[in-house]
């Protein structure tokens, strides 16, 4: 399993898509939370590509949150894919399934 | 995979480790395959996993406030029905109304880990120690899946 977290970022039709791998936790998700905000300040749309994150914690969880209370002040949008197993789990043991936006895949995102 | 029938009798891992994040994972893999050898589901693994490294994150962020070079002495151990994990530091006192665990709710950033680490186990157990704080996490083991070897 991947040990350690890692992102990277592309551009597809108009959105920005951050690809994130590994494990999520409290010695990383500082980093991961400076990569969306400043991926949210270029961008009005941002797609983050969960579906090779094998670990979050709540830390994790709340930089999450955190990026999308600044997509909705700015008035911006943040999607969530690839969501399953570890982080799926986690975000419905926080009732937080419902509060972001996900959708199952990539193309669904990018139609989102 | 398949699991042997016979179970290993006890099992106590004992680690030693600074408040440093980047131990977390080392933690996480034994306590996750420890999980697996004694017939956890893997949704119930990864929920026990979870509650460990949330316990030891809280005690990095508020017993130690982030602060990388303290101590941690972590035990786990394997019992007939249950498996047990204790935490023990020498930082700050815990803040009870945070063990306590607050509602959730959406606009909080914090207070989700305490959340976690009570869905997951059956027990949780703080208490302040002479060494200083002691947190104690028990996870029952379901009855159809522990084999004891007989002599």
């Amino acid at each position: 399993m991947e040990r350690h977290m890692g992102s990277s970022t592309r551009i597809e039709k108009g959105t920005t898509i951050v690809d994130v791998v590994g494990q999520i936790d409290l010695g990383n998700s500082p980093a991961l939370r400076k990569t969306l905000l400043a991926s949210l300040k270029d961008a009005d749309r941002v797609a983050v590509n969960l579906n090779a994150v094998k670990y979050i914690d709540s830390s994790g969880i709340a930089s999450l949150l955190e990026v999308l209370k600044e997509a909705r002040q700015c008035k911006k949008r943040l999607v969530l894919f690839g969501v399953t197993g570890a982080v799926s789990q986690v975000l419905q043991l926080t009732r937080l399934t419902g509060v972001f936006e996900i959708r199952e895949n990539e193309e669904q995102a990018l139609e989102a | 995979m398949e699991r042997h029938s016979q179970l290993p009798m006890s099992f106590h891992l004992k680690v030693v480790m600074s408040s440093d994040p980047r131990f977390l994972s080392v933690v996480r893999a034994a306590v996750g395959r420890l999980g697996e050898v004694y017939g956890l589901t893997e949704d119930s693994c990864r929920e026990v996993t979870l509650a460990v490294d949330e316990a030891l994150a809280n005690v990095i962020r508020h017993a130690y406030k982030n602060r990388h070079d303290e101590e941690i002495e972590f035990n786990c151990q394997a019992r007939v029905d249950h498996l047990e994990f204790t935490l023990v530091d020498r930082g700050e006192p815990a803040d009870l109304a945070r063990i306590c665990g607050r509602p959730l709710d959406e606009v909080s950033l914090s207070g989700r880990g305490t959340h976690l680490i009570k869905a997951a186990m059956d027990e949780m157990r703080y208490e302040r120690v002479p060494a200083g704080n002691q947190l104690r996490l028990i996870k029952n083991i379901p009855a159809a899946k522990v084999t004891v070897e007989k002599p």
